[in-house]
C-alpha cells in the first residue's frame, strides 16, 4: 500500500533538484554575492570609519548601531533566502508537493504560522517598537483586559476601578518591575531567539557538511581519527563548558552562539559521511568520478541534495536546545545581562511571580510556542522525508 | 569472545575523552588571569606595597611560575587523585561539598531516571499498539508538551498553583526532611514531575515510532502465528527490540536534561543539590568548587555515554565487536 | 482421496482503506486432505498470501475482515474466539513464512523461539523443552543442534533459518502446515533441499501442507492438487498432473507458458493486475486473455466449469454449449514436456 508514495516522493526529488541546481546555482550565487558584497562593504566601512561606539548610520542621522552579531544574522538570512527560499521558487512542482505533503500535518502548518509571526517580528519589531525602556513609576502595569491591586503600582496608566489598575494598550502585556514593556521585550526576544536560530544552524550546517564529506573521501586513519572527534565533541558537556567559559571569561551572546554551534555539529557531520559514503558507492557516482568529476562537484551535485533535507531536519530539531539554552542562562542571570531575551524577561519578572503573573507568563509562553513549533516543524519533514511511516496511516 | 575487549576498548577510550575534556578544562584555566593573583595586587597597591612583588608571590604561592607542563601534570594527577582542593565559599573540601549535593541530587535525580526508563517505553510501545487513536494523540500532544516546555518555566508555573495558590506543597525546600517519609515525597513530587515531563517526551517518542516498525514486521506474524497472545508479543516481541534503539538516545536524552536542566530545577525549588551548587559556586567566584562540580557532570557524562554504548552492545546481539 | 482436514468456503477477506474497501480474496473454496499437498499458484499479488494467512486468521483485523467458512477437523475457524484460535496456531496449524531473514525476532536466540512456540501451548518444563527443541532442530538437519540453540538467528545462513522455521513448525506435531513461499527468498540448491525437507517431514508427521507459491517449478515437484489464484479467485484447479498436461484457463497456459522447463515463450504475461479496489466485471483475467470475448466482461468472475474429471476453470468458454476448442486448443506445447510433471507423482 505505501508503494506509491516513496517512488513519487523519489522521482520529484532528486532528479529535479539536481538537474535544476545546475542551471539555477549561478543566479542564486550571483544574488547572493550581490547582496553580501554591499554588506561587507558596510561592515567594513562601519569597522574602518564609526568606531566601535558609534552608531553605524550617524552619517545619515540612524541611531542604530550595527554589531558584528547583526552582519551575520543578515548574512545568513542572505543564504536562508537564496539558498532555501528562492530554490522553491525556482522549483515549484517540487514545491507543491512538498508542501501537499507538509500541509497534511495540521500542527505543523500552524507552527509554520507561529514562526513566520516571530521571524517577521524579529526582524521588522525592533524597526518599529522603540527597545523596552526602564520607568520605576510605570512598574507593574497589567495587561491589557487585566487588572491589579492599586497598592501594587507605583502609577496606574490606566484606569482605576474600584482600587483596581486597569491595563492599557500602552503596554498590551503589561509592564516589568522596572517600568519595562513587556510586548516591546517580547518582541525585542524574538530578534535575538531568530539571531541564535539563523546563526547557530548556519555554522552548524558548515562545519557539519565539511567536515562530514572531507571525513568520508579522505577515508582511512584520517577519517577514523575525524570520526574519533566526532565522538568526543558529541559527549561533550556544551552546557557546562559554556558555563566554564562565561565564569573564567565572560561571554556575550556571541560567545554563546559561537560555543554552542562549536559543539553541535556532531551528529550533521556523522550523517553527511555515511550518506557521501553510500552515495559514493553508487554506480552513477562512480560513473562520474570515472569520467572526471572532482570530488567538490560530486560532493556539490550529488551528496549535498541527497543530504539537504535530512539537514534541514535535523537543524530544525537542534534550534529549540539552543534556545532552551540561552533563556535557562538568562534566567540564571549568568548570561550577557545586555541582551533583551525572553529568558531574561523571565529572569526579570521571577520575584514578582505571584501578583505580577504577566510577567512570567508573556516570554514563557512564546518561548514555549515557538520551541513547540520547531519540534511540530521538525515531526512533519521526518514524516515528510520518511513516506512509509506516514502511509501506514492510510 | 570478543566482548571482554571490547568493553575495555570502550572504557579506555572513555578516559581518553575524559582525559581530553580535562585538558580543555585545564587550557581555558590556564589562559585566563586568575582573578586571586590581580586581587592579590590590588591588595599590595591598596596598602602601599609593591603590586608586581605581590603579583609575585602570589603566582608562587600558586605554583603559577612553574612551567606549563608541570603545572597540566599536576592539575591532571589532583583531578584523578580527587584532590580537587579546597572551596573557599563552602569553607570544606571541594569533594566533601559535592559529596554532600550529590546526596540530594540523587533523591530526585533517581526517581525521575527510574520513572522515566519505565513508564516512557511502555507508553510509546501502547501508542504504537493505538496508533491513531484518540489515547495515542493524548499520549503525542503529552509527548510535545513536556518535551516543549523550558523545565524551569514550568517548574515556576507548578510551584505558583501547587505552592502559592492551593499550598499543596511546601514551597521552599527542608533539608532536615527525612528521605523515605511523606515530606520528601511532597517536597519532591513537582520537581520529579517536572523532569520526567520533560525526558519522557522523547522516550515517548523514540519508542512508539521504533515499535511501530517492529509491530508491522515479519516476526510479529511468525509469533501471531505461533499462538503467542497479543499481550505477550508486545511484551516480548516489540518491546524488546525496541529498546535497542531507544538505548542509543536514552541516556544522550536523559544526561543532556541531568546537566542543564537540573541546575535550574535545583534553583526554582531551592533543592541544594549538585547544580544548586555550582551556580553558588559561579556567583561567589570559587573557582575550584566551580571546576570541581564541572567535573562531576563531566565524569558523569563521559560514564553516561560509556553506559549508553555498553548497553546497546548487549542489547542488540547482532552487534560485531570487530567492528568498531 | 481421504477425508478433508482443511476445507475453506467463499473465503472473503476485504481490507478497509484509505481509498475504500479493498478486496484481496474474492470468496473462493479450497479443501487439503490429510497428508495431501496442495498448492495455490498465482503471480505475485494475486492473493495467495492473503488466502493463507486467513485461514487461521493471522491476517491483521483490522483493517482486515474475514469471512466465509474454514472448516478444521470440523470445526470453524472463523467463528472461534481469539483465544480458542490461539490454541490451534502454531500448534495444530504452523505456518512458515516467505522470508526466513525476518520471520525471526533478532533480539532472541532461535532456542528460545522454538521453545515459546511450545511452551505457550503446552506447560513444559525447561529442561524437557529445550531436549525437544534441539530434537527437532536435529531433525530438521541443523548440525550441531545442542550447540547451536543458543545462536541468534543472525548467525544461521537463509537456508538454516528456514530450517529454524520449520522445526518451529513442528513443535506440536501439526495436522496442517500452511507454507507461505518457504523458497522464494532462497537459492536454488537450497530450495531442493528445503523441499525435500518438508516432503520427508510431511511423511514423518503426516501432515497435510497448504503451500503457497509462484513458482511452477516448485509446484511440480511438491503438489498433489493444485489450485490457481487470479487476482483473489480461483482460475482453476485440479490434480497437478491434469493441470500441467491440460492446462484448461487460458491463464493458467499463460502461467505454464512462462516456464522455461516447458520451453514456452519466455517473458511473462502481458498487462499488469486489475486494481484491487477497483476489480474489472466479469472474469478478472479478461482485460489481459487472449480469447476474451463479450461474455468475459460481463457479471461477475464465471462459475467454475468441470472440464476433465477432478478438474475445474473458471472460465466462460467451458459454459455449455460454447465451443471449448478456442482455449482447449490455446494450450501451449504442454504435451511436449514431461521432466515437470514426473516428478510431482512420486
Amino acid at each position: 500500500m505505501a508503494s506509491k508514495k516513496p517512488e513519487q516522493f523519489d522521482r520529484v526529488d532528486w532528479s529535479e533538484l539536481s538537474e535544476s541546481s545546475r542551471f539555477d546555482l549561478s543566479i542564486n550565487s550571483i544574488g547572493m554575492l550581490a547582496a553580501t558584497l554591499p554588506l561587507a562593504l558596510l561592515w567594513l566601512y562601519d569597522y574602518q570609519f564609526v568606531g566601535e561606539r558609534g552608531a553605524t548610520f550617524q552619517a545619515i542621522g540612524l541611531g542604530r548601531n550595527l554589531d558584528p552579531l547583526d552582519y551575520f544574522f543578515v548574512f545568513t538570512l542572505f543564504l536562508f533566502f537564496f539558498y532555501l527560499v528562492l530554490p522553491l521558487y525556482q522549483n515549484p512542482r517540487m514545491t507543491r508537493y512538498y508542501w501537499a505533503e507538509f500541509r497534511r500535518n495540521r500542527p505543523a502548518v500552524v507552527s509554520l504560522g507561529w514562526l513566520g509571526v516571530v521571524f517577521v517580528g524579529g526582524l521588522l519589531g525592533p524597526l518599529v517598537i522603540s527597545a523596552p525602556e526602564q520607568s520605576i513609576l510605570t512598574g507593574h502595569q497589567p495587561p491589557m483586559f487585566l487588572s491589579i491591586n492599586e497598592a501594587n503600582v507605583a502609577t496606574c496608566v490606566g484606569d482605576v476601578v474600584n482600587g483596581q489598575c486597569q491595563g492599557t494598550w500602552q503596554h498590551p502585556l503589561g509592564t516589568t518591575r522596572g517600568g519595562k514593556d513587556v510586548f516591546a521585550g517580547v518582541v525585542y526576544g524574538m530578534t535575538i531567539s531568530m539571531q541564535i536560530a539563523f546563526i547557530t544552524t548556519t555554522i552548524v550546517a558548515a562545519i557539519g557538511i565539511t567536515f562530514g564529506t572531507v571525513s568520508a573521501y579522505a577515508g582511512g586513519w584520517v577519517d577514523e581519527i575525524m570520526m574519533r572527534f566526532v565522538d568526543v565533541i558529541l559527549s561533550f558537556p556544551t552546557f557546562l563548558m559554556f558555563l566554564l567559559i562565561l565564569y573564567i571569561y565572560g561571554a556575550g551572546l556571541g560567545m554563546f552562539i559561537l560555543v554552542f554551534s562549536a559543539f553541535a555539529w556532531g551528529g550533521t557531520a556523522r550523517y553527511v559521511r555515511s550518506k557521501s559514503l553510500s552515495v559514493s558507492e553508487e554506480e552513477f557516482i562512480k560513473a562520474t568520478r570515472i569520467s572526471g568529476a572532482s570530488t567538490y562537484r560530486v560532493v556539490r551535485k550529488h551528496v549535498v541534495p541527497n543530504v539537504a533535507s535530512s539537514i534541514i531536519t535535523q537543524l530544525t530539531l537542534l534550534i529549540p536546545g539552543f534556545l532552551l539554552a540561552e533563556a535557562q542562562l538568562a534566567f540564571l542571570g549568568i548570561g550577557d545581562s545586555a541582551v533583551p531575551s525572553w529568558g531574561q524577561l523571565l529572569s526579570a519578572g521571577r520575584s514578582d511571580l505571584a501578583f505580577a503573573p504577566w510577567i512570567v507568563l508573556s516570554p514563557g509562553i512564546v518561548l514555549f510556542l515557538t520551541i513547540l513549533a520547531f519540534n511540530f516543524i521538525g515531526d512533519a519533514l521526518l514524516d515528510a522525508l520518511n513516506p512509509e511511516a506516514e502511509a501506514e496511516s492510510a | 569472545m570478543g566482548f571482554g575487549k571490547y568493553v575495555g576498548a570502550r572504557v579506555l577510550w572513555a578516559v581518553v575523552v575524559s582525559l581530553i575534556i580535562t585538558t580543555i578544562t585545564f587550557l581555558l584555566l590556564a589562559a585566563a588571569p586568575n582573578p586571586a593573583i590581580r586581587e592579590a595586587a590590588t591588595q599590595a597597591a591598596l596598602q602601599g606595597g609593591d603590586p608586581s612583588a605581590a603579583v609575585e608571590r602570589e603566582r608562587e604561592l600558586r605554583g603559577l611560575n612553574q612551567p606549563l607542563y608541570v603545572r597540566y601534570a599536576d592539575f591532571i594527577r589532583s583531578v584523578y587523585t580527587l584532590d580537587w582542593g579546597w572551596s573557599e565559599s563552602r569553607s570544606q573540601p571541594v569533594t566533601e561539598a559535592l559529596l554532600q549535593a550529590l546526596y540530594y541530587t540523587a533523591q530526585y535525580s533517581i526517581p525521575w531516571t527510574v520513572l522515566t526508563i519505565t513508564v516512557g517505553p511502555l507508553v510509546g510501545v501502547y501508542s504504537a499498539a493505538n496508533m491513531y487513536s484518540w489515547r495515542d494523540h493524548v499520549a503525542t500532544g503529552f509527548a510535545f508538551f513536556g518535551y516543549a516546555i523550558p523545565n524551569f518555566f514550568f517548574g515556576i508555573i507548578l510551584l505558583l498553583i501547587f505552592g502559592v495558590w492551593f499550598e499543596v506543597v511546601p514551597i521552599s525546600y527542608d533539608t532536615s526532611v527525612p528521605v523515605f517519609s511523606v515530606q520528601n515525597v511532597r517536597q519532591l513530587i513537582l520537581p520529579v514531575f517536572v523532569l520526567v515531563t520533560g525526558s519522557i517526551g522523547a522516550t515517548m517518542r523514540v519508542s512508539r515510532n521504533e515499535s511501530a516498525e517492529f509491530q508491522n514486521s515479519e516476526f510479529m506474524k511468525t509469533a501471531k502465528a505461533k499462538g503467542v497472545s497479543p499481550l505477550r508479543s508486545y511484551a516480548y516481541h516489540v518491546m524488546r527490540p525496541t529498546l535497542v534503539p531507544l538505548s542509543t538516545t536514552l541516556v544522550g536524552q536523559l544526561l543532556a536534561l541531568f546537566i542543564g536542566s537540573s541546575l535550574l530545577v535545583e534553583v526554582v525549588f531551592g533543592i541544594p543539590g549538585l547544580g544548586r551548587l555550582t551556580f553558588n559556586a559561579l556567583l561567589s567566584q570559587d573557582t575550584n568548587l566551580v571546576l570541581g562540580s564541572t567535573l562531576v557532570f563531566t565524569f558523569i557524562a563521559v560514564v553516561g555515554n560509556l553506559l549508553e554504548d555498553l548497553v546497546f552492545t548487549v542489547l542488540d546481539p547482532r552487534i560485531n565487536y570487530d567492528d568498531r | 482421496m481421504s477425508t478433508p482436514l482443511l476445507e475453506v468456503e467463499d473465503l472473503t477477506t476485504t481490507f478497509s482503506t484509505a481509498k475504500g474497501a479493498l478486496t484481496a480474496v474474492d470468496g473462493i473454496d479450497f479443501a487439503v486432505a490429510e497428508g495431501e499437498t496442495v498448492c495455490i499458484v498465482g503471480e505475485s499479488g494475486s492473493g495467495k498470501t492473503v488466502a493463507t494467512e486467513s485461514v487461521t486468521r493471522i491476517v491483521k483485523e483490522p483493517p482486515g475482515r474475514v469471512e466465509g467458512s474454514v472448516r478444521f477437523k470440523g470445526r470453524d475457524l472463523l467463528e472461534m474466539s481469539e483465544p480458542e484460535l490461539r490454541e490451534i496456531r502454531g500448534y495444530e496449524i504452523a505456518h512458515i513464512f516467505q522470508n526466513p531473514q525476518e520471520a525471526m525476532n533478532h533480539c532472541y536466540t532461535v532456542g528460545w523461539q522454538i521453545v515459546e512456540a511450545l511452551q505457550i501451548h503446552r506447560d513444559v518444563a525447561d529442561e524437557t523443552a529445550r531436549a525437544k527443541a534441539i530434537d527437532l532442530m536435529d531433525r530438521v538437519g541443523i548440525a550441531n543442534a545442542s550447540s547451536r540453540f543458543d545462536d541468534y538467528p543472525h548467525e544461521f545462513s537463509g537456508g538454516q533459518k528456514q530450517r529454524v522455521m520449520i522445526a518451529m513448525a513442528l513443535v506440536g506435531d501439526p495436522d496442517l502446515l500452511i507454507a507461505d513461499e518457504p523458497t522464494t527468498a532462497l537459492d536454488v540448491t537450497v530450495q531442493a533441499q528445503i523441499l525435500r525437507l518438508l516432503e520427508d517431514l510431511q511423511a514423518e508427521f503426516d501432515m497435510g501442507i497448504l503451500f503457497v507459491t509462484h513458482d511452477l517449478g516448485v509446484v511440480a515437484e511438491i503438489a498433489d492438487r493444485i489450485v490457481v489464484m487470479y487476482a483473489g479467485n480461483v482460475m482453476e484447479r485440479g490434480d497437478v498432473l491434469d493441470i500441467f498436461e491440460r492446462p484448461a484457463h487460458p491463464y493458467t497456459q499463460r502461467l505454464l507458458n512462462c516456464l522455461p522447463e516447458i520451453g514456452g515463450r519466455k517473458g511473462g504475461i502481458p498487462g499488469t493486475l486489475p486494481d484491487p479496489l477497483d476489480p474489472p466485471d466479469g472474469c478478472r483475467f479478461a482485460p489481459r486473455c487472449e480469447h476474451a470475448v463479450d461474455a468475459c466482461v460481463t457479471g461477475d468472475q464465471p462459475a467454475e466449469i468441470e472440464v476433465n474429471p477432478g478438474q475445474r476453470a473458471s472460465c466462460v468458454h467451458y459454459r455449455p454449449g460454447r465451443d471449448d476448442s478456442v482455449v482447449r486448443d490455446g494450450i501451449p506445447d504442454a504435451d511436449a514436456d514431461g521432466e515437470g510433471v514426473s516428478s510431482a507423482d512420486d
